[in-house]
């Protein structure tokens, strides 16, 4: 156990701050080593694997004003049995939803090893004072969510008041005590990978058991550079005895051969250990029918069609 | 002065491409000969998915609009109706039959476009039913569709394979091998008629490379083949096109609104009559 160390897996300010200070990022090596990672070809009998992986690590995700209850216990059934056709397909990891809505997932996927998540800290500009983003957060955690999705205080990141980004989400985390903490970075408006790294220094030093890209809620989502300087840091997280944390990439990934990407980069940066839906997510909404598609069409050597997977 | 020859190129997604295959066959006029994208497996994909995404795009368009657009065409085809008839002599026709082609392909197109708003009217019903319901048989397209188009040197063939498709809405993969410099040179009146990307594509190649795919492709909801093929090719495309659940239509008639009944399917919809 590392001494820097507090309860919660918190490391300190004063660590913290260091970590921050000395964040350099090669800017070209990211992009040539993204850039040839997605270039592994991956045989037929891999790619199947895949893709069940890619649905088991889904967090089928729906954060829509005109989210209503039928529609919650849809995909919440959906996220149970993601292919009625094919009992191989193993259910996906988590529903993501908005707090009022918790409680309608977590009736649907209660005797499932389904999980609910739930999006919280006035997701998704994050612009309250830290008591209404406990109060939301707490009232989340009440209807009985099991993983919780904050966003960082962008505002005080470009004021360059990083403590204020790192108190806020360590008092978050003290609020979700064993609860999952994915903590959202939104790298869209972070727009550097110095940026980005910090942040992620900032995220899993103040507790956060996942860092997850983005919101989706802007038209920059997620980019696989973004997640390769993400593994890294987790990596060094990992290195420095802080322990292993999770990665979530959300926000404009679509289609299945673009997860798989994802999956490579994990997969080359931090081992095959990290390939499973404890330490790995995508949030999806869209993405989930695109895999479904492509795994029906390896078994049946068909291409199939939208009109069966509506969302795909 | 130098001159310059055309490569031709596949149209699809309302772009002109060559086959990711590179591959190319021949085809050769009188004066000149031709390489002519082969299309490759990836290739009908490809515009499998724009067809796709343009089906949506076409059939959202009014039927005024769609008649409109069809209309643009036959105004195209006939500012560059010279080059038609110098094309299809090339080919081996007379000067008057392919003066006669080109005419009839553009009448041949003005009726399609005027049927677009009309066929509704003679192809759907209200039904009788015995209680306080109407009962209509409402007519929409069927979606995708692929065609391919008949060998016979004809600009007129050419458009009859895509048309009655398109009059109702569908998209259109349009395929063809002999008649392919035509058909590639028809895909550049296409482009400056408006049409939205996607929703008429045109490929050339040999069919027996793609039967398979486009039998057991799900998205592809029905082909309809207006060339004589052989009977093996007609099973295989039959046997893959169940597994797919597709509408196969062999030689479906190319005149009349009997044309276009293989494109529509039918919904029938309960609506109560206030007493």
């Amino acid at each position: 156990m590392n001494t820097n160390l507090s309860m919660n897996n918190i490391v300190d300010w004063t660590t913290t701050s260091d970590l921050v200070g000395n964040v350099k990022v090669d800017q070209v090596g990211v992009l040539d080593r993204v850039s040839s990672l997605a270039t592994r070809s991956i045989k037929r009998e891999s790619k199947l694997d895949a893709l069940e992986k890619i649905v088991s690590m889904c967090d089928l995700t729906t954060l829509e004003g005109e989210d209503t209850e039928g529609k919650i216990i849809q995909m919440s059934s959906k996220a149970i049995s993601p292919d009625p056709s094919d009992d191989n397909v193993p259910s996906a990891a988590a529903v993501c939803v908005y707090p009022a809505l918790v409680s309608t997932a977590k009736k649907i996927v209660k005797d499932s090893n389904v999980k609910v998540a739930s999006v919280s800290s006035y997701f998704p500009s994050g612009q309250a004072p830290i008591e209404s983003k406990i109060s939301d957060t707490q009232f989340a955690i009440d209807e009985g969510a099991d993983e919780i999705d904050i966003v960082i205080n962008r505002k005080a990141f470009f004021e360059g008041d990083y403590k204020k980004v790192y108190e806020e989400i360590k008092a978050l985390k003290d609020v979700c005590g064993e609860i999952h903490l994915k903590t959202i970075l939104e790298i869209g408006e972070l727009k550097t990978y110095e940026n980005i790294k910090k942040a992620s220094v900032i995220a899993l030093c103040a507790g956060s058991d996942f860092i997850k890209t983005s919101t989706g809620k802007i038209s920059n989502g997620s980019s696989r550079e973004a997640c390769l300087i993400m593994a890294r840091t987790v990596r060094e997280f990992e290195s420095y005895g802080y322990g292993i944390r999770g990665i979530k990439v959300a926000g404009g990934i679509r289609d299945a051969k673009d997860a798989i990407r994802y999956l490579v980069i994990i997969n080359e940066e931090l081992g095959g250990s990290w390939l499973s839906a404890d330490y790995f997510r995508f949030g999806a909404s869209s993405l989930l029918d695109d895999v479904l598609k492509q795994i029906k069409k390896l078994k049946t050597n068909a291409y199939q069609s939208s009109y069966y997977f509506p969302r795909g | 002065m130098t001159e310059v020859k055309k490569t031709y190129k596949h149209y699809v997604d309302g772009k002109f491409v060559r086959s990711e295959s590179g591959k190319v066959y021949a085809i050769d006029l009188k004066k000149e000969k031709y390489e002519i994208p082969l299309t490759s497996k990836k290739d009908l994909r490809d515009a499998v998915t724009s067809s796709k995404a343009g089906f949506a795009k076409w059939n959202s368009l009014t039927m005024y609009n769609k008649s409109q657009i069809l209309y643009r065409l036959s105004e195209m085809i006939e500012g560059n109706k010279e080059s038609y008839i110098s094309l299809l002599q090339q080919h081996g026709l007379t000067k008057n039959d392919s003066k006669n082609d080109v005419e009839d392909a553009v009448n041949t197109i003005i009726w399609y476009a005027g049927i677009v708003d009309k066929w509704e009217q003679l192809t759907g019903n209200l039904n009788p039913v015995a209680g306080d319901y109407f009962n209509i048989s409402h007519q929409e397209p069927i979606g995708v569709t692929f065609s391919l188009s008949s060998d016979d040197i004809s600009l007129n063939s050419l458009v009859k394979s895509f048309l009655p498709a398109m009059s109702v809405g569908c998209s259109v993969i349009s395929f063809t091998n002999q008649n392919a410099v035509l058909a590639l040179k028809l895909s550049e009146d296409i482009n400056n008629s408006d049409f939205p990307s996607g929703s008429l594509n045109i490929l050339t190649g040999n069919f027996e490379n793609i039967v398979e795919d486009v039998g057991a492709h799900v998205e592809i909801r029905l082909a309809a083949i207006y060339s004589n093929i052989s009977n093996d090719l007609l099973e295989t495309l039959d046997v893959k096109g169940s597994d797919s659940v597709k509408r196969i239509v062999n030689l479906p008639s190319d005149e009349g609104l009997g044309s276009i009944i293989p494109f529509v399917e039918t919904k029938t919809v309960w609506h109560p009559k206030g007493q």
